[in-house]
């Protein structure tokens, strides 16, 4: 099995280009995913990462300006002429070292060791490969959101960014929620939802700041631990429960319980950091943008490969255009919504 | 400390920081580390990331007291450790006209917090980040 090292990483990732366009025929199927100013199309075989990319997305409307093609291959060596995913071969290795050595040479790419699971991609041609070394030797979390790190890639090129932030809107006005895992996102959003409330997503959004803050819908994915899922009524609600995913949470998704269809964009207006307080009712109060931006910004940029510094700069900016607010979640759905739409109708007015 | 030299830079560039309403966040490339720093902190750090000479600072109004040499010095031996500035062998610049000011207006005192919340992320979604300097394949621990 070769190894691959810092020095021979961007060949390696070219190689990995090249192989995959010229082993185009052999692909057993295609699917195509309309994305925010971006048509995806996956060369992918059947199973798992081929079902996902069917019910993981929030399907954009046909006809946008602006709209790019990108192309990403999903191989393995048991498509024709698919080679055997390489090794990491020095010693060292850094998220930031892999990463600047190929930006160096204008790629991007992702290895995860534990798999030799590859993703490389260039932001020239649109063209991106994750090479696996079997058709389901895939991270668990990619099914949720797959395809994130090219989705990543190509729309940071694009001065676009997918946040890692939590939504919730009323009449095109929206929030973003913002905070490390177990903060309240998902099940604020869950409760939203549930309440009258829209959302572009719980958990990846895509960012604009071309005039003002927006934010669009990618993933439709939504989840909750057993006890917010019970919490939230969501036993009873969704009468095909699937079985629990790698973080023991459910998995559904946001058409399952929003009120109405998923809008093409929320204008936001608030960065909103919410926290589970213990007490009975809701309370917003305004927080510092330098708190804020801490909570916002490394999940972010810490969860994506790659674009380290231009997210950064992407969240400070983001930071400075929006009022920034500590949510204090009360314990009951209905209650939280509430709190949310009333704040949402004061500042959006 | 501050008697060999005065002056400080950012300690690479890997180090970079942006500004909110005054106070500063500072994010270390390399690791992920994340630094807010106090309203006094985030101005102090400001002027000695650009090179003002240390020692200037020292007697100045900041956060409802004066800096004094020892505060200041630990203050700047934490920059030090946490490897945010580094020495430079060169001329310090000259206190800029507005910042006696601008301390002067802080509320709080000199102080630097760190943010390292990779190992929640890794609980969250495991990519693999490593502790720095051993690199792969000594995986940073959730603790």
């Amino acid at each position: 099995m070769p190894r691959v090292t810092l020095e021979t990483l961007p060949d390696y990732a070219r190689y990995l280009i090249t192989t995959a366009e010229s082993a185009a025929k052999d692909y057993p199927a295609t699917r195509k995913v309309q994305l925010p100013r971006l048509e995806l199309t996956a060369h992918v075989g059947p199973g798992v990462l081929a079902d996902a990319l069917g019910h993981a997305f929030v399907e954009a409307a046909q006809d946008q300006r602006e709209s790019l093609a990108c192309r990403i291959f999903i191989l393995h060596p048991g498509i024709a002429g698919i080679p055997e995913p390489a090794r990491w071969g020095d010693a060292h290795f850094t998220e930031h070292g892999f990463a600047e050595r190929l930006a160096e040479a204008g790629l991007r790419g992702h290895y995860f060791h534990d798999l030799d699971f590859w993703q490389v991609y260039d932001p020239q041609s649109r063209t991106g490969v994750q090479l696996m070394a079997s058709a389901d030797a895939f991270p668990p979390w990619e099914p949720t959101a797959p395809l994130r790190a090219f989705l990543h890639w190509e729309y940071a090129a694009r001065s676009m960014r997918l946040t890692h932030a939590g939504t919730l809107g009323a009449n095109g006005k929206g929030m973003l929620l913002a905070g490390a895992g177990g903060a309240g996102k998902s099940g604020t959003v869950a409760a939203g939802l549930l309440n009258g409330l829209d959302s572009v997503g719980d958990d990846y959004v895509l960012i604009d700041l071309a005039g003002g803050v927006t934010a669009r819908p990618l993933f439709s994915t939504l989840k909750q631990d057993p006890r917010g899922f019970a919490r939230l009524g969501l036993k009873q609600r969704l009468s095909n429960e699937s079985p629990l995913n790698w973080q023991g949470k459910h998995t559904f998704h946001i058409a399952d319980i929003a009120p109405r269809p998923v809008p093409a964009a929320l204008d936001i207006v608030a960065l909103v950091v919410p926290h589970i307080s213990g007490g009975e009712t809701s309370s917003i109060v305004p927080m510092s943008r330098r708190d804020a931006m801490i909570a916002l910004a490394p999940s972010g940029i810490m969860q994506m490969p790659g674009e380290r510094e231009s997210g950064f700069r992407f969240f400070g900016d983001l930071t400075r255009l929006l009022p920034s607010y500590r949510l204090s979640l009360g314990t009951h759905p209905e209650e939280i919504a509430g709190t949310i739409a009333d704040f949402l109708t004061r500042v959006a007015s | 400390m501050m008697r060999d030299s005065n002056a400080y830079a950012v300690a690479s560039r890997d180090i970079v920081f942006e500004s909110f309403d005054g106070e500063a966040v500072v994010l270390n490339l390399a690791n992920g580390k994340y630094f807010g720093f106090s309203d006094s902190g985030s101005r102090v750090w400001q002027a000695l990331s650009s090179g003002v000479d240390a020692q200037a600072l020292i007697g100045l109004t900041a956060g409802g007291s004066t800096i004094a040499a020892a505060e200041l010095d630990h203050f700047i031996s934490q920059l030090l450790d946490l490897g945010l500035l580094a020495r430079l062998e060169a001329t310090a610049q000259p206190l800029p006209g507005e910042l006696p000011a601008e301390l002067a207006a802080t509320s709080e005192p000199l102080h630097v917090s760190i943010h390292d919340d990779l190992a929640d992320l890794i609980i969250v979604d495991p990519i693999h980040e490593v502790e720095e300097p051993l690199g792969w394949p000594a995986v940073k621990q959730a603790s």
